[in-house]
C-alpha cells in the first residue's frame, strides 16, 4: 500500500528556500489562505459560538451581552443538554451514518467496474467516456432528482412491472417512491460520478507491466486483481469514498423529495432548525456534533492507515 | 420546504436569463394561468423588472413601489392597472415562506414599502418594531372589508395591518375515488382513523409542517391549535403515529401534482393548492375532480395582511396601493387567479360564481367560527414541539 487520502507525510518537507523565493511563496499562498480564513474558519467559529447561545425570541440568536431588557443573553450548555436529553437525536445521527455507509458501498461496487473499463479502453476514447460520466452535472441536481420521482412513481413502467410480478405471486403491491429505497437510489445516483472519477484517475495510472509480471509468476485473474490492482487502487477508493460519504451524510434534499414518512436524516433535522422552527442554536449544535463525528472518523481512518503501514 | 421552492425559482430564473428583458418596463401582460405560489416565471419577471429598475433608477426612484409578496400572490393585470393609474412602477420581490421573509428582513434587507405576511409573522414584525402605523381613516375602501376579518389577534385595532387574502388548511381529495370508496370527507378522521385509512393506504400525504399537522391532530382531538400543553401534544403525536403507516409521505410542495395525476387520493394542504390541483385535473381531462372540504372539527386559517415596512421610502404610494387593492374588482382578481379566500365584501360580485359558491374557499359563518389562526410559540414551547415532531418523523 502506497498511501491513503489521509496521508500527508508522503512528501518530504520542501528544502529551506532563499529569501526572494519566500516572498513569492507568500504572495501566492496568501490569497487562498485569507479566503479560507475569512469564508471557512470564521463561519465555522461562528457556528461553534452559536451552538452555545440562546435562541432569539423571533428566531436568530439571543444577544451575547445584556441588552438591559431582561431577556436571555450570554452562553449556555442548554443546546448540548437538549441533544443528549433524548436518544432520539443520536438515533437520527446513527441512521444517517448507516445510510451514508450503504450509499458509499453501493457507489463503490457500481463505480469500480465502470472506472476500470474506462481506464482500460483505448486512449482516444477515454476523454469522451469521462465526459459522459460528468454529463449529468450539466443539468441541475434537483431536476434530476425530480426525474426520479417520475421514474419511481406508481404509474411508471418500473412500478407497474414490479407490482405485476408481485401480484402474480399473490403479494401486496409495493410503493417505490416515498421509501428508503427511493432515498438510497437518489443518493447513489447523484454521487456516483464522485466515486467514478477518483477511481478512474487512479486506475489509469497503473502500470500494465505489473499485471504481466503477476501473470508470469502464475497468478490467475482473481489473484491479479486482489493482490495487485485492488491494493494499488486503495487511494482512489478512499478519496472516492470520502467524496460520497460526507456529502450523503449532510444531504437533505433527496430525503425531502423521495423519502417517505420515516426517512428523516440528520441533514433534514438541521435544515428544519434553521428554515422551519427558528432554533438556530440547536441547528448549530447538531452541525457541530455531526462535524465532530466526521472528523473523528477521518482521524480514526488516518490512524489505522498509519498503523498498517507501520506494520508492513 | 421553502428552500425547495426557492431553488425552483432560482432554476426558473436561470433558465429565463437568456431572452433579455427590454429595459424600461414595456412588458406585455402574460395570459393568466393558475399557478402554485412557487412558480418560476414570476421570479424571472421580478428579475427583469429589477434589472429594468436598476437601469432607470435615477429617474424613477421617486415613484416606485417596492412590493415584497408571496409568489404568485397578485395578478399581473392588477399590477399593470395600478402602474397606469398612479403613473408609477411596481417592483416585485417574492418569498415562498414566512420564515424566509422574516429571515431576510432580520438579516437587514431594506427598502420594501409593502409586505404581505401571515398573522403570526405580522405579530413577529410588529413586536420587533419593524412596522409603520397605517392610518385606516385615509383608506376610503377600508370599509369594504368584512368585519370578521378585522381586529385579528396580531393587531386588534388594525393599526398596522390591512387584510389582503386568506387560505385554509384543509383536506383535498379525489372526488371520484372517495365516492367509490364511500368515505366521509368532512372530518379529520379521514387521515387519522385506521378504519378509513385502510382503504387509502399509500394514497395520503400530509403537510411537512410541525404546526399544521399537529394543529390538525389537535383539532381532531378537540383542542385549540394554539394549546401548548405538552400532554396534549403527546396525545396528538400518538394519534399521528397510529395513522402514519398508512400515509405515503410528508409533503409540502408536490401534492398538487400527485393529486392531479391520481397517485394520491387525499392530501392535507392549503385551499389554494387544492384549487390549482382541480384546475390542472380539469385541464388535463383526468375524468375526476379534486374537491376540498373543511373538516367539521375545525382547521387552521392563515390570514395574510398588507403591512408597511419601516425601511420603505414610499409610504404614501404604499397607502395608495392598499386602497387600490381594497377595491372590489382588484381584490377579486387574485381570488379568480389562485382561488384564495377573500376578506373583501365588495369583491364578491366580481368573483367567478363557482369560486364564490365554494364552501372550502368561502366557508359559512358557522364553519368560519371553527377556524383558528396559528399564534407564534415561545422558544421553550418551540423546543418541546420540536422534540415531539422529531419523534413523529423518526418512529
Amino acid at each position: 500500500m502506497r498511501g491513503t487520502l489521509f496521508e500527508t507525510d508522503k512528501f518530504p518537507p520542501p528544502p529551506l528556500c532563499k529569501r526572494g523565493e519566500k516572498g513569492t511563496r507568500w504572495a501566492i499562498t496568501a490569497p487562498p489562505t485569507l479566503f479560507l480564513l475569512a469564508f471557512f474558519l470564521a463561519p465555522a467559529l461562528i457556528v461553534v459560538l452559536a451552538s452555545f447561545q440562546y435562541p432569539g425570541e423571533f428566531g436568530g440568536l439571543a444577544p451575547l451581552l445584556d441588552a438591559g431588557d431582561g431577556r436571555e443573553h450570554g452562553l449556555t450548555l442548554e443546546n448540548y443538554q437538549f441533544f443528549f436529553s433524548d436518544f432520539l437525536f443520536t438515533e437520527i445521527l446513527l441512521r444517517s451514518f448507516l445510510v451514508a455507509a450503504a450509499s458509499t458501498l453501493i457507489c463503490l461496487l457500481l463505480a469500480y467496474p465502470v472506472a476500470w473499463l474506462i481506464a482500460k479502453s483505448p486512449r482516444q476514447h477515454r476523454d469522451f467516456l469521462v465526459l459522459l460520466v460528468i454529463l449529468p452535472f450539466a443539468s441541475n441536481f434537483l431536476i434530476r432528482v425530480y426525474a426520479w420521482m417520475i421514474i419511481l412513481g406508481p404509474q411508471a413502467a418500473l412500478a407497474r412491472l414490479l407490482n405485476g410480478v408481485l401480484g402474480a405471486f399473490g403479494l401486496e403491491p409495493v410503493s417505490l417512491l416515498f421509501s428508503p429505497f427511493a432515498v438510497l437510489v437518489g443518493m447513489v445516483y447523484v454521487h456516483l460520478p464522485f466515486m467514478i472519477l477518483p477511481l478512474y484517475t487512479n486506475l489509469e495510472k497503473h502500470d500494465p507491466v505489473l499485471l504481466d509480471a503477476a501473470q508470469d509468476l502464475g497468478a490467475n485473474a482473481w489473484q491479479r486483481f486482489w493482490r495487485v490492482t485492488w491494493p494499488l487502487s486503495l487511494p482512489g477508493v478512499f478519496s472516492g469514498s470520502a467524496l460520497v460519504f460526507i456529502p450523503v451524510l449532510g444531504m437533505f434534499a433527496i430525503p425531502d423529495i423521495l423519502g417517505g414518512t420515516r426517512d428523516m436524516l440528520i441533514g433534514n433535522l438541521i435544515k428544519d432548525q434553521f428554515l422551519g422552527v427558528r432554533d438556530w442554536p440547536f441547528g448549530a449544535t447538531l452541525s457541530i456534533v455531526l462535524t465532530l463525528c466526521v472528523l473523528s472518523l477521518a482521524g480514526l481512518a488516518a490512524w489505522a492507515g498509519r498503523r498498517r503501514r507501520g506494520e508492513q | 420546504m421553502g428552500w425547495l421552492r426557492w431553488m425552483r425559482r432560482w432554476i426558473g430564473w436561470r433558465g429565463s436569463l437568456i431572452p433579455s428583458p427590454s429595459p424600461g418596463g414595456g412588458r406585455e401582460p402574460e395570459p393568466l394561468s393558475p399557478r402554485e405560489r412557487g412558480g418560476g416565471e414570476g421570479a424571472a419577471r421580478a428579475l427583469a423588472i429589477t434589472l429594468a429598475t436598476f437601469m432607470s433608477a435615477p429617474v424613477q426612484a421617486a415613484d416606485t413601489l417596492y412590493l415584497y409578496n408571496w409568489n404568485n400572490y397578485i395578478s399581473d393585470a392588477t399590477v399593470t392597472r395600478f402602474e397606469a393609474e398612479c403613473g408609477c412602477q411596481v417592483v416585485r420581490d417574492y418569498y415562498s415562506d414566512n420564515e424566509e421573509m422574516l429571515a431576510k428582513l432580520a438579516a437587514g434587507a431594506s427598502g420594501y414599502d409593502l409586505v404581505v405576511p401571515t398573522g403570526y409573522a405580522v405579530e413577529a414584525l410588529l413586536r420587533s418594531k419593524q412596522l409603520r402605523p397605517i392610518d385606516t381613516a385615509r383608506l376610503g375602501n377600508f370599509r369594504n372589508l368584512k368585519p370578521e376579518f378585522l381586529g385579528a389577534f396580531f393587531d386588534p385595532g388594525n393599526r398596522y395591518s390591512v387584510p389582503y387574502a386568506y387560505t385554509i388548511t384543509l383536506l383535498g381529495y379525489n372526488s371520484r375515488k372517495l365516492e367509490e370508496l364511500g368515505l366521509p370527507t368532512d372530518t379529520w378522521a379521514l387521515i387519522f382513523e385506521p378504519k378509513y385509512l385502510e382503504k387509502l393506504k399509500g394514497r395520503v400525504t400530509v403537510l411537512d409542517s410541525q404546526r399544521e399537522l399537529i394543529g390538525a391532530a389537535m383539532k381532531y382531538l378537540g383542542y385549540s391549535v394554539n394549546d401548548s400543553d405538552e400532554r396534549k401534544w403527546k396525545q396528538a403525536r400518538d394519534l399521528i403515529l397510529r395513522a402514519k403507516p398508512y400515509w405515503a409521505a410528508f409533503n409540502a410542495s408536490s401534492y398538487i401534482k400527485e393529486l392531479t395525476l391520481g397517485n394520491i387520493w387525499v392530501a392535507h394542504g392549503y385551499s389554494n393548492d387544492m384549487f390549482q390541483a382541480n384546475a390542472d385535473a380539469v385541464k388535463a381531462r383526468r375524468g375526476f375532480n379534486i374537491a376540498a372540504s373543511i373538516p367539521k372539527e375545525g382547521a387552521v386559517l392563515a390570514l395574510d395582511s398588507m403591512v408597511l415596512h419601516k425601511t420603505g421610502r414610499h409610504p404614501e404610494l404604499a397607502l395608495r396601493f392598499i386602497n387600490f387593492m381594497l377595491r372590489g374588482e382588484n381584490s377579486a382578481e387574485l381570488t379568480n387567479l389562485i382561488g384564495s379566500g377573500n376578506p373583501n365584501r365588495a369583491a364578491t360580485s366580481h368573483i367567478r360564481p363557482d369560486i364564490a359558491a365554494d364552501p372550502a374557499i368561502f366557508p359559512d359563518r358557522a364553519a368560519l367560527g371553527r377556524l383558528e389562526m396559528l399564534r407564534d410559540l415561545d422558544r421553550r414551547s418551540r423546543r418541546v414541539l420540536n422534540r415531539v415532531w422529531t419523534e413523529i418523523k423518526l418512529r
